[in-house]
């Protein structure tokens, strides 16, 4: 295990430097096709444009939620109790934390431009800012003093159980009135009525976002394990200093 | 050199108050979002025709009404702004002190904020509440009136 630092000097492999490349690539298609190419809205105007940004947000970071409680089930699950699942799962979440905080803020910003508010206490943004609550919850579970097994062992409970928020948040609109629209892509009815380049645009953005969550986690991930690696050297070393200490005495 | 065993350290490591201290902000954020969610979210707002109907909708208290603005209805005088606001071929006079601003125009759902006064809705906020299609702005549409005006902003 300590050999892992001595033969990594960085956290890019082939794979992340070529999905990297591509997130690149998409988010600028993203970012010309919605701030250029698409129309305006004919009641929002120009504002729709944070459409591009807060929905692909908000759907990353559910996916990036339900890794970590997928992830979390499998450290749980497994009978290695494996680590590579914790640390996937922290790193899923500290990623989705920063996407539903990105959702917050464009959902604010665009609330002050057609609604007339940046923040109303409706069921859609209350159960989003629960979600994110909790998630900022799980993560300073993860920094509770123990072993990486207790962090793992605390931090999976919580996963479970936080994942269950989801279908609130996003049935908040259908089982409540709420000031926030429904859904217009995954709605009951499946009819999308959104202009074709629109719709072009947002799932250009889902593709891009997910493409930039997976780069991030994958690093994190590896991060992760050097962390772990050099505490349980650091570990190792005061052992042997003792041991050595002892045999002198 | 200096070869004495060390001092003997207490066994019990000080303990990490900043995790502690987090946790306990983030339950006490939670509970302050779940109050307001339980006193404020669940159901937004009445609609025009539950206006004295409804549980949690009486004419004598505060509300939030949500209906349709009337096409042909919107006044602006005096600093003022009038308009007719309908839902379930029900109808409600709403005046607002001020200008709405915004997306705000006739043919679109608002959520109006205020009271029952002499059966004028006298509101002091007004939340324009937009549906969740969305089509291109066509400009010469929009530069049309009356009734080709409506229909593009209810698509």
């Amino acid at each position: 295990m300590s050999q892992v630092l001595q033969r990594t000097s960085a956290t890019g492999t082939r794979a992340t430097k070529v999905i990297g490349a591509l997130a690149i690539l998409v988010m600028a298609w993203v970012v010309v096709s919605g701030l250029v190419l698409t129309p305006q809205d004919v009641v929002q105007g120009e504002s729709v444009r944070i459409m591009y940004v807060h929905v692909p947000s908000a759907w990353i970071a559910y996916l990036a939620f339900i890794f970590t409680a997928v992830a979390s089930a499998s450290w749980l699950i497994s009978k290695k109790h494996s680590m590579g699942f914790d640390r996937f799962a922290g790193a899923s979440a500290e990623v989705g934390v920063m996407f539903m905080a990105i959702t917050l803020i464009t959902g604010s910003l665009w609330g002050r431009l057609t609604w007339g508010e940046f923040w109303q206490w409706d069921p859609r943004l209350t159960t989003t800012a629960f979600l994110f609550v909790t998630y900022v919850g799980y993560l300073a579970v993860r920094r509770l003093e123990g072993s990486v097994e207790q962090r793992a062992r605390r931090s999976a409970v919580v996963a479970m159980l936080a994942v269950l928020e989801i279908p609130l948040v996003h049935f908040s609109v259908v089982l409540w009135r709420s000031l926030h629209q429904g859904a217009t892509v995954l709605n009951p009815n499946g009819d999308v009525k959104m202009d074709d380049l629109m719709l072009f645009t947002l799932f250009s953005g889902v593709v891009g976002f997910t493409l930039v969550f997976v780069w991030l986690v994958l690093h994190r991930q590896r991060t992760m394990l050097l962390v772990d690696v050099a505490n349980r050297q650091g570990l190792d070393a005061a052992i042997a200093a003792r041991k050595i200490e002892g045999s002198v005495n | 050199m200096d070869l004495s065993p060390r001092a003997s350290e207490p066994s019990r490591k000080p303990r990490k108050w900043l995790p502690i201290v987090l946790l306990s902000l983030v339950g006490l954020g939670g509970i302050v979002i779940v109050t307001q969610f339980l006193t404020s979210a669940i159901d937004y707002y009445c609609n025009v025709d539950e206006i004295g109907v409804r549980s949690g909708c009486e004419e004598s208290t505060r509300l939030r009404v949500q209906g349709t603005v009337e096409q042909g209805s919107l006044q602006k005088t005096g600093g003022k702004t009038s308009f007719v606001m309908t839902f379930n071929d029900k109808s409600i006079n709403v005046v607002y002190a001020g200008d709405p601003g915004g997306v705000f125009q006739e043919c679109i759902s608002v959520v109006a904020h205020g009271r029952m006064i002499d059966g004028t809705f006298e509101s002091n906020r007004i939340e324009v509440k937009h549906s969740n299609e969305y089509a291109e702005k066509n400009a010469d549409r929009l530069d049309s009136s009356g009734s080709a005006a409506c229909s593009q902003v209810q698509g």
